[in-house]
């Protein structure tokens, strides 16, 4: 009896919350509430709030056609699987409403950071097995950005994990909790931070991978229907797995509340990670490939070894 | 009767048409008509009308011009790589039936004359408050289609 009542609790845990209808609805929202923001500022009404499920239902009603050409016909159609599976694996990781995570190991910090790089893998090869020449630039913008962003975001990542003493993104949070006026040691690596997020989920003004005005529909050219709106749904997921990571790392995660409460307050922080996003998205225009990489490299990567420098010193003091 | 999986899909159709912009022989004045439409003052995302690039991800393609003999094989094959179900809506006298370039010799005549047209939206160009209520019309003519092509 009682390994049937454990097994029911791990099946809500990983399909309903915080698994896959969690991160479904909250994906859906999410995409909602940044387009909605986005005409807002445009000085327009923008769309209804059923517009990224009315979306996601077409795509998936559509037909699927996978090209002649494509390389690897099965890959074509698994790829956009495992980059969903990718990112709803590392929620798991992550506290939402309480303290604690669904699973949690020391060194979890640099797995989460790993599972977020599986679905710009998969958005490489995705490039890759369509062979179209607009998705193979794509492919290659894809995994070129990929290494100008992925560092600075590590770099700043480690920040809050050397100042808690911990690389258990639970014990961060923690931490952060019990002390929030260390939060203010890592204001320089949340900038940073945010700043890549907008590269890892490919928005403005780092959509190079997928820049319409100049190679069409990027890595994603040949995709269609029912792959195309999973490939869709893994970005808006990934959004917020990114947010709740952020949250757990740079903003204390809950602060020492439980249960509904404790999710209002992710509610709110991951509203603020968005409202930021969206403001970056519809004040820039997009950046050419090698200014984003001059950018990385030369301003983002000196701030967040900067950081780490005041981090390792904020613990030598607090600690 | 429709199912229900038919009905939600339908629902999803009409609230969510993604369009591509395809020059088939135009003036340009049709095309600078309807990136206006794109734009923020006309707000076409209210009607979840978005521009896509890839014909792969359309479900209308908006034809602007009388079609040439030369772009005739470039329309269908844009056409052929849209997946189903697909509507073509033909913008402008001359892609509605030729228009003043209707005796050209090198002109094919309206965008019938290469695909299947479902709605026509005729003027010279046409304003962008036309487009819309083109695309919504079509849009709500679809739901009463029993089997989308």
């Amino acid at each position: 009896m009682e390994m049937i009542k454990e097994l029911l609790i791990q099946l809500f845990e990983i399909l309903i919350y915080p698994g896959l209808l969690f991160l479904f609805v909250a994906a859906l929202l999410a995409d909602w509430i940044d387009r909605k923001l986005y005409a807002r500022m445009q000085n327009r009404q923008g769309p209804p709030w059923y517009q990224p499920l009315a979306d996601f239902v077409k795509l998936i009603s559509k037909e699927t056609i996978i090209p002649k050409h494509a390389v690897g016909k099965h890959l074509f159609r698994v790829l956009p699987y495992l980059a969903i599976s990718a990112v709803v694996v590392c929620i798991f990781f992550i506290p939402i409403s309480g303290s604690l995570a669904l699973m949690s190991f020391q060194g979890d910090l640099i797995a989460a950071a790993y599972l977020l790089s599986i679905p710009t893998m998969c958005f490489f090869l995705i490039g890759w097995t369509s062979s179209s020449p607009y998705s193979a630039v794509g492919a290659m913008r894809v995994l070129t950005q990929f290494f100008a962003y992925e560092v600075p975001m590590i770099l700043v990542l480690i920040g809050p994990a050397i100042v808690a003493g911990s690389w258990r993104i639970e014990d961060i949070a923690y931490y952060y909790s019990a002390n929030p006026s260390m939060m203010f040691v890592n204001i320089l690596g949340f900038i940073v931070a945010l700043i890549t997020m907008q590269g890892k989920l490919e928005r403005v003004p780092f959509d190079i991978p997928h820049a319409e005005t100049e190679i069409v529909g990027g890595v994603f050219t040949e995709y269609s229907g029912k792959l195309y709106g999973f490939i869709k749904l893994a970005i808006s997921i990934e959004m917020i797995v990114v947010a709740a990571l952020f949250n757990a790392v740079f903003m204390g995660g809950s602060l020492g509340l439980e249960g509904f409460l404790g999710f209002l307050l992710f509610c709110f922080k991951v509203l603020i990670i968005i409202l930021i996003s969206a403001i970056i998205r519809s004040a820039m225009a997009r950046v050419r490939i090698e200014q984003m990489i001059n950018f990385c490299w030369r301003v983002l990567v000196p701030i967040a070894m900067l950081q780490l420098i005041i981090s390792i010193i904020a613990r030598a003091f607090h600690g | 009767m429709k199912s229900i999986r038919e009905q939600v899909a339908a629902w999803a159709r009409t609230k969510s048409p993604w369009i591509i912009h395809f020059n088939s022989g135009s003036c340009n004045g049709c095309d600078i008509e309807t990136v206006a439409a794109l734009t923020p003052r006309f707000d076409v995302e209210r009607f979840g009308i978005v521009q896509h690039g890839s014909p792969r991800h359309a479900d209308v393609l908006i034809v602007t011009g009388a079609v040439s003999k030369q772009q005739k094989d470039r329309l269908v094959r844009i056409y052929n790589q849209m997946a189903n179900p697909k509507f073509v809506v033909a913008l402008g006298a001359c892609a509605a039936g030729g228009g003043v370039l209707q005796n050209c010799y090198g002109v094919l005549g309206g965008a019938d004359k290469a695909i299947p047209v479902d709605l026509y939206v005729p003027g010279c160009p046409p304003r962008p408050e036309a487009l819309i209520d083109g695309v919504v019309k079509l849009l709500s003519g679809i739901k009463g289609v029993e089997n989308a092509k």
